[in-house]
């Protein structure tokens, strides 16, 4: 992997995954004397912030169209149709 | 932010849910809505609201019940269904607290059954929003990647296959690569200095 990819992973380790206490001390300790690095941090953190809301933008739209599918509004037209058909062939009373 | 990296052991019940809405959402929600929206719609419509309204309660719990059961934060002691209802019925209290103006605290016994899952929804902050606006502007198999992996929890080896890509690596790389942009993007959009 490409070092900026590489750079990337280590962010992600430290944000999203479990880092060792020491770790923790360690990591806030570098982002002080880095303060570069720490805007990488805080822009990384605003992705994953923007793909929480479009995951769930995504997800909301999925349940949309599943309600849709299950819900969707029944042919009126259709039974209608069928009804007058029924009445016409209905035999008419002499 | 959730990722699969967070994961916990969830109790029997509950992974294997988690395994199922991994393998294969679309038919996992569809059987969980089907089963459950009409319990949720009637609880609604008698107590003033309207279908509307039931279908809004409902889908928000649904996202919540996702994001807490693929993440493994969800312990149920109950039906996946059973959970949902009491959840909707409880957010429906709400809603109705709220139309009334009534103090929350009047809600009552519900919310004490279920104090755990009024989170606070994820902060729409200016700059999420941002992203937000570019992550549409992304590539469809981009989007798909970052949103499989970032929000929907999916297993790189899953993303790989799904994917065709060759290996875990690969997919790995990829959604890297994927990041990369987005950030690029983003970072121009709000002139944010770089480490890199």
């Amino acid at each position: 992997m490409r070092p900026e990819l590489e750079h990337l992973q280590q962010l992600e380790q430290h944000l999203l995954g479990h880092p060792t206490p020491t770790e923790k001390v360690l990591w806030q300790a570098q982002l002080q004397l880095d303060p570069a690095l720490a805007a990488d941090v805080t822009l990384q953190q605003h992705l994953y912030q923007g793909l929480l809301l479009a995951g769930r933008r995504q997800l909301r739209q999925e349940l949309d169209d599943i309600h849709a599918q299950l819900y969707r509004p029944r042919r009126t037209w259709l039974r209608k149709a069928v009804a007058r058909l029924h009445q016409a062939l209905r035999p008419t009373r002499r | 932010m959730t990722a699969s990296v967070l994961l916990r052991p969830a109790p029997p019940a509950t992974a294997f849910l988690r395994d199922e809405l991994l393998a294969d959402r679309t038919s996992t929600l569809t059987r969980l809505y089907q089963r459950t929206f009409p319990m949720v719609r009637r609880h609604v419509l008698e107590r003033g609201g309207t279908t509307q309204d039931a279908k809004d309660v409902f889908q928000d719990a649904l996202v919540v019940f996702y994001e807490k059961t693929v993440s493994g934060r969800l312990i149920l002691t109950c039906s996946p269904g059973t959970y949902l209802v009491g959840v909707c019925r409880h957010l429906w209290q709400q809603e109705l607290s709220r139309r009334n103006r009534l103090p929350l605290s009047e809600l009552g016994e519900a919310e004490e059954q279920l104090p755990d899952f009024a989170e606070a929804p994820a902060t729409e902050s200016a700059p999420a929003l941002a992203v937000l606006d570019y992550v549409a502007k992304l590539g469809e198999k981009c989007q798909h990647i970052l949103l499989s992996f970032y929000y929907f929890q999916q297993p790189l080896e899953q993303i790989a296959a799904e994917n065709n890509y060759g290996s875990v690596r690969s997919a790995t790389v990829q959604k890297f690569k994927c990041l990369e942009r987005l950030r690029k993007a983003v970072r121009q959009a709000l002139a944010l200095p770089s480490a890199r």
